[in-house]
């Protein structure tokens, strides 16, 4: 599967105090997957290295030295692979390799929004050398990973292959009826800022309850997620970050109405000359104070079109964007730094496709709850592990008016 | 194929970056036979009051930019700036100190660079050196012929000053001036330390490079041929650059010893040389956490150097609720200045022996079963300035000179506080 975004942003206004303009090619992965015997790889090329160099504006949006652009992403944003076994009713799966911690919600990417949320590095944990086990029984998933805790430094950069395991992760999740999904999650993550270490260490933990239905022509889909980030320093706490987030999408016949609401705490750093920018690694362990923003988007999308094995579903979104001082307010001023406390950012674009719909990101073996699970749930399976029906469910997968 | 190309990003391995000129410091300790740390002074008994109140005679105030360090030389005093307020730190503000009240008499606004971190006047007070951040980090030189007119000689800059010049220190050894700079790191490329020859300011000549500190060099302090490095969390490291009288130079260092303070994250050293002859204490500034304006966190170390390959903490200072940066030393009176961000101006009587106290002033780190005297405890508390204003401070420097204490605000601009003694 191949996937890109061409989408124009407008900012208004955003760091630079003006109103921007911009179009990019956003989300340019292309996936894989694939399995011999027992063992599966699932592989994720992400080339926004090559598209989104300069970032793409994200009013509020922070992380790897970007603020208010959303940084680009490893081009080996995925690369896992691992087994899956079953006994007696249980299932168990070791996966290994670049992936996704056993942390928080689903990747953005995989979402009804183009915009990712500013919650994105409060609420997951992704491109890390990551070993995760996980066990399901019924409708009850445990996963525990060990990671490294540093965060990607550009696209190209290797981690700090010395750090693999210097991080831990766990996530609790419970299938209770079919497509809705609660989970709870923890993380311990050393020096994400400072990949050498010795930067401030954090704290997490995520709740999310999750709701997704097909039937053959519609789908609806709720998240509601609360993720909590205490960064510590020598062991002692030194700023909390809080966010909530609640998201929802229905379509019908093809046509997909979304709605966003998120407040996200934002740590001030550094401002460098270029305004989108902080100093990575930081110079110390301090911070200019929280900022706290609240974000409303609406997205509307209308039919796919295409033919063949591609597709193109276009889509246009409005966010009403409010910042105002978190705790402590330390010296950010929302007038002083946007000349505003209100901000407006519009997106339209069309998300291209070529093969199947990839489905969710972030979870690995014993621990996947795919789209295809609750299309088949939906279309009245009986087995999750039948593999004609799971071949059902992605053909209908492929054929669904509302596959994103 | 996918399976083959997991395995291999599991395999490689990253190549790090240890640039080093031929003079390494190595890591065996060399003596220094031609320093005498005098004898341990006698033990001084204070009483332990409330402190005096710094009084605050002057602030020229500046909100349009965060202020960073201070230097000042006769009646003149240089501040620099940092980050983006409503505009950038490429600024070095000029003050007539002359008055009660800082006046703004003109500026340096160096292009391109976001943080003027770091200012230092050379000990003839000829040349005014700026450390820039960030990418591609310099020190730019100016002529101080007229105090109040630096005219600039020249921007030093080169690869290995990227990403940026953190804290640019200044100094003399044997007769030949020197800059010392503490590189930022960048990515996962760690800092390291650049010493510059400025024998010819008009081409400075970089002798020598290192990557150093864990994971910053933040600063360094230059006296009588020793350099004392700030490295965080790897504490203090100690070099002969020339004063030892083995043959080490600026150019080919020798380590003479290292100690690491409790808490880590040092920051800034000051090396006490007291009116008496004795030099065996060095203070070092913790930078712990901190939120501009509102609070900040790290003490004060105090650490004696009797056995100079391994020198040992003895004392601290804490101020619950904030934390040290920048030093300056009225080494006549035996008073130091400590700029104390939210916590204002702190000064200490650091006269006589501080690493001798009575039980009840010690204070047992419980983590390391480490005891050491607590200054505050033993009556060293002096006086506290700029905590008596109707408005937050956040104090990032000071400078003891003549009688008076210059202290930089990042938030409100420069002080003029009358001085303890």
């Amino acid at each position: 599967m191949a996937q890109a975004i061409p989408v124009f942003t407008r900012a208004d206004p955003t760091a630079t105090r003006t109103t921007l303009n911009e179009g990019y090619l956003s989300q340019p992965v292309v996936m894989a997957t694939g399995t011999w015997n027992w063992l599966q790889g699932i592989a994720t090329l992400n080339l926004e290295g090559l598209t989104l160099k300069r970032g793409e504006l994200s009013t509020g949006a922070y992380g790897e030295g970007f603020v208010d652009r959303r940084h680009p992403h490893t081009y080996a944003h995925e690369l896992m692979v691992g087994g899956l076994t079953r006994y007696f009713g249980v299932q168990g799966s070791v996966f290994a390799g670049r992936g996704f911690v056993p942390f928080g919600s689903d990747d953005p990417m995989m979402r009804p929004f183009e915009k990712y949320p500013v919650n994105h590095h409060l609420a997951q944990v992704l491109e890390r050398e990551v070993a995760v086990a996980a066990v399901r029984y019924g409708p009850a998933i445990l996963e525990v990973g060990t990671f490294n805790g540093d965060e990607p430094i550009s696209p190209s950069a290797s981690p700090q292959f010395d750090r693999f395991g210097d991080s831990f992760a766990a996530r609790a999740t419970f299938l209770p009826t079919g497509g809705l999904e609660l989970s709870a999650s923890g993380a311990a993550v050393k020096s994400p800022e400072v990949a050498l270490g010795s930067g401030v260490d954090q704290r997490k933990a995520s709740l999310v309850a999750r709701f997704s239905r097909y039937t053959p022509t519609d789908w609806r889909y709720a998240l509601a997620e609360w993720a909590r980030t205490d960064e510590r320093a020598a062991g002692r706490l030194t700023t909390r970050l809080s966010t909530w987030l609640g998201e929802a999408a229905v379509c019908r016949n093809g046509f997909i109405a979304a709605a966003r609401l998120e407040q996200t705490d934002r740590p001030e750093e550094e401002q460098l000359a270029d305004p989108f920018r902080t100093p990575r690694p930081p110079v110390d362990l301090s911070n200019l104070g929280v900022s706290r923003w609240t974000t409303l988007t609406l997205s509307l999308s209308p039919p796919a079109v295409g033919r063949w094995f591609l597709t193109g579903r276009p889509f246009v979104e409005v966010a009403r964007i409010a910042a105002a001082p978190g705790n402590p307010a330390g010296v950010f001023n929302a007038e002083q730094r946007y000349g505003t406390d209100r901000m407006w950012m519009l997106s339209a674009g069309i998300r291209l496709r070529a093969g199947q719909s990839h489905g969710r990101m972030g979870r690995y073996g014993a621990a996947a709850v795919n789209e295809e699970m609750t299309m088949a749930m939906a279309i009245g399976t009986d087995s999750l592990n039948s593999g004609s029906h799971q071949m059902m469910a992605m053909q209908h997968t492929m054929t669904n008016p509302c596959a994103l | 194929m996918l399976i083959a190309a997991t395995l291999a990003s599991f395999a490689l391995i990253a190549c790090g970056k240890d640039s080093t000129s031929p003079g390494d410091p190595g890591t065996n300790f060399a003596s220094c036979p031609a320093i005498d740390f005098g004898t341990k002074p006698a033990p001084l008994t204070l009483p332990k009051g409330s402190p005096a109140v710094l009084t605050a005679l002057g602030n020229g105030v500046d909100t349009v930019r965060y202020q960073a360090e201070v230097a000042a030389r006769g009646t003149t005093a240089y501040t620099t700036s940092w980050s983006v307020r409503s505009a950038a730190g490429n600024k070095v503000s000029i003050w007539d100190v002359s008055g009660n009240v800082p006046r703004f008499v003109d500026s340096l606004i160096i292009n391109g660079v976001s943080t003027t971190g770091d200012v230092a006047v050379s000990d003839d007070g000829r040349l005014l050196v700026v450390a820039t951040e960030r990418i591609p980090g310099s020190i730019v030189i100016y002529d101080l012929a007229d105090p109040r007119k630096p005219t600039k000689i020249t921007t030093f800059s080169n690869s290995e000053t990227n990403p940026g010049v953190h804290t640019a220190e200044v100094g003399r050894v044997n007769g030949k001036l020197y800059a010392f700079l503490s590189i930022d790191p960048l990515g996962s490329i760690p800092a390291r330390l650049v010493t510059v020859d400025l024998t010819n300011p008009a081409a400075p000549t970089e002798v020598f490079t290192k990557v150093i500190g864990n994971p910053y060099v933040h600063d360094t302090f230059v006296r009588n041929g020793l350099l004392f490095l700030a490295l965080w969390n790897d504490g203090v490291q100690i070099w002969d650059i020339g004063g030892c009288g083995t043959g080490a130079t600026p150019a080919a260092p020798k380590v003479l010893g290292s100690v690491k303070t409790l808490g880590g994250d040092v920051h800034n050293i000051w090396w006490y040389n007291d009116p008496n002859g004795s030099k065996r204490f060095a203070f070092v500034g913790e930078e712990g956490f901190g939120t501009v304006p509102s609070q900040s966190s790290g003490d004060i170390h105090v650490i004696e150097l009797s056995d100079l390959a391994h020198p040992r903490e003895v004392a601290f200072y804490n101020v619950p609720g904030a934390g040290t940066h920048n030093f300056s030393v009225d080494e006549t009176n035996g008073v130091l200045y400590a700029a104390y961000y939210n916590g204002g101006v702190r000064a200490l009587d650091i006269r006589g022996d501080l690493s001798t106290c009575d039980p009840n002033q010690k204070s047992l780190d419980v983590s390391t079963n480490v005891s050491r005297c607590d200054l505050r405890q033993m009556g060293r508390e002096l006086a506290i300035g700029l905590q008596d204003q109707a408005k937050p401070v956040y104090i990032w420097g000071v400078q003891y000179l003549d009688g008076n204490v210059y202290a930089s605000d990042m938030v409100n601009g420069i002080w003029k506080l009358k001085a303890a003694k």
